[in-house]
């Protein structure tokens, strides 16, 4: 079990405490002013020394923040490109990624929940924010139980399940991890991210090494889309293997400047989740 | 099953196999099994080569499918008689070789003698005859058998000329044989066709100078021999000196001319074409030679019979070739991503 420390760019607030620096008052060690005893009754806080300061002889209590405990959301496509995987499916990486996160959000006092989509909200897999020491198992027992659809409708879009999805969050404020391998247009993902304007988002972009980095020895490739029924027959060569890098960076770069826009830093997980990369991620940020 | 076409016939042993054809479409279907799954084909480019080499497995499947189908099939040409023209006899010289064909051939009033390296010798003229008919023939093949008590072969079948030259060469080698048994040769001469291909007129050219007495089941031998082998007999009699000419006679009296006559008639009964020419002198001989060149230059029209060929190994062989194409493709299929 593999945790992260998490922390967040922004006061959030929420009448749970717990560890993370929250904007609502309370019993908590950040100060913040002095008040007359006669508004804040509270004779536990009164600071004598304040008091005698006052020119006006009114006791004083001392006004402090609470800390606050944040809900943390995985907000999780299940679309069946993501049961791609060389070694083990982007799902269970996946899986691996929403345990750490619900074991990490325990461990910070935090309530986790997962919400599932495809091409609409799997309801199937929604799990509200607890606070539990199992919070891990029950984030990732959902994901690692195959959930893929094979079905897929006429109109699959991916965006229009996220929407959906990322209505339960709407305005609230969470730690929303999106974890997707962003193999869709990113256009539509301005609307999810309106709706998710007060919550603090990490996009968990998810791939497989077997997708970034083509076979080494040269052959013949028939390859599937996993979402939708087109086909493409590649020999593999030098060039085309220039090409293929190509694309996987011209991909980066396109999701780096699409989140840069917004304020927003991907995390990049590539075959396997490493928390301490997760840890390290949080303590970069620009807070 | 027939199908003619445009003068070329086909046809099935097994035309029920042809059933199994839907069979060869089977590769064109997509295999979704063999295909990777893969999440954004999106950003890999379209390849031309990639489709090429994955068309060329799909037609060596369908080619190998298709071939080996067929060949279940048997497709063959049917069996059929073909009208040829020969060009070229084949001649089987009969020559004797006995004692007497040493003698000199004489003018009608002489006395013959018997002188071994004379040009007048029968045996000579008759050599020399020979060798010009051979020369003057280059499309036929001729073989040479001797007899004398016994036959024997000296050249088999042949168009080379050196070999046949050879051949008549070594008829004057030796002095005469003892004994004549004519039957014998006759069944030698004729066997010498058995098992050979009708690819012209078959001519069996006796050179002698006289008979031998030929008994009934010899004679009925020879009779169904050369029925069968289709083959025409030239006797080139060299008539000894003096003696009377072989249709002449009623009841010939001298002993030696009974068999002579004998034969003569016996031969007029075989149910193929028969010419006698008698010779007495050189210039007789080689008269009787060129006519019978003259005889035996027609082209001869004939049905040559073709057995049915069987196209199915041939099928067979391209099946596996496609086999071994399609083998040498999928190795480089790529079948997982690990």
């Amino acid at each position: 079990m593999h945790d992260f420390h998490y922390r967040l760019p922004a006061r959030m607030g929420g009448q749970r405490p717990g560890a993370h620096a929250g904007s609502s008052r309370g019993p908590g060690m950040e100060f913040i002013s002095h008040q007359s005893l006669y508004n804040q009754p509270d004779p536990r806080r009164l600071d004598v020394r304040a008091s005698l300061r006052e020119p006006r002889g009114d006791w004083l209590v001392r006004v402090s923040r609470q800390r606050v405990s944040v809900p943390v959301y995985v907000v999780a496509d299940v679309s069946p490109s993501m049961a791609f995987g060389a070694k083990h499916s982007k799902l269970q990486v996946l899986a691996d990624f929403a345990e750490a996160a619900g074991h990490s959000a325990f461990r910070a006092g935090d309530p986790a929940g997962l919400i599932a989509f495809d091409y609409s909200e799997r309801e199937d897999l929604f799990r509200p924010a607890a606070l539990s020491r199992g919070a891990g198992q029950q984030l990732a027992a959902p994901l690692r139980l195959a959930p893929v659809s094979r079905a897929m409708p006429a109109k699959a879009n991916l965006a229009a399940g996220l929407l959906q999805a990322a209505q339960r969050l709407a305005g609230r404020q969470a730690l929303v991890f999106l974890a997707s391998d962003f193999h869709w247009p990113l256009a539509p993902l301005d609307d999810v991210l309106g709706l998710l304007a007060r919550a603090c988002v990490v996009p968990v972009v998810i791939w497989d090494p077997a997708e970034l980095e083509p076979p080494a020895e040269d052959g013949l490739v028939v390859l599937r889309d996993a979402e939708n029924a087109s086909r493409r027959t590649l020999w593999l060569r030098p060039r085309l293997r220039q090409q293929w890098r190509a694309a996987v960076a011209a991909r980066r770069d396109a999701l780096k400047a699409f989140f840069e826009q917004r304020g927003l830093r991907p995390f990049y997980v590539e075959g396997a989740f490493n928390a301490e990369a997760m840890s390290e991620y949080f303590l970069e940020a620009n807070l | 099953m027939t199908l003619l076409g445009t003068g070329f016939a086909f046809d099935f042993v097994q035309p029920w196999a042809l059933a199994l054809l839907p069979l060869a479409l089977l590769p064109l279907l997509r295999r979704h099994r063999e295909e990777l799954a893969f999440p954004a084909l999106a950003w890999l480019p379209p390849d031309r080569i990639g489709r090429l080499v994955d068309g060329l497995g799909r037609v060596f499947a369908v080619a190998a499918l298709l071939t080996a189908v067929l060949a279940l099939a048997q497709p063959g040409r049917p069996e059929s008689e073909v009208p040829r023209i020969g060009r070229g006899a084949e001649i089987v010289v009969l020559f004797d070789s006995s004692l007497s064909m040493d003698d000199e051939m004489v003018k009608r009033g002489q006395l013959p003698k018997r002188n071994r390296d004379s040009p007048l010798r029968k045996r000579n003229i008759a050599r020399e005859a020979l060798a010009r008919l051979v020369a003057r023939r280059p499309d036929d093949r001729f073989a040479l058998l001797m007899f004398g008590a016994a036959p024997f072969r000296v050249t088999p079948f042949s168009q080379h000329p050196d070999v046949i030259q050879a051949g008549i060469t070594a008829a004057g080698v030796s002095n005469g044989l003892p004994g004549t048994d004519l039957g014998r040769g006759l069944l030698a001469a004729i066997s010498q066709f058995d098992h050979r291909a009708y690819t012209g007129s078959r001519v069996l050219l006796l050179v002698s100078d006289g008979a031998a007495e030929i008994d009934d089941s010899t004679r009925q031998q020879i009779r169904d021999g050369m029925a069968r082998n289709r083959i025409a007999l030239d006797w080139i009699y060299l008539r000894s000196a003096n003696w009377p000419r072989l249709e002449d006679e009623d009841e010939p009296r001298p002993t030696a001319l009974i068999t002579d006559v004998a034969m003569h008639r016996f031969f007029k009964t075989l149910p193929t074409a028969y010419h006698v020419f008698e010779a007495e002198s050189p210039d007789a001989v080689s008269r009787a030679v060129a006519e019978i060149e003259r005889q035996q230059n027609l082209p001869l029209e004939y049905l040559e019979r073709v057995p049915r060929r069987d196209y199915s190994p041939m099928l067979y062989l391209f099946a596996v070739l496609a086999c071994t194409l399609l083998f040498v493709q999928r190795a480089y299929v790529l079948r997982s991503w690990t």
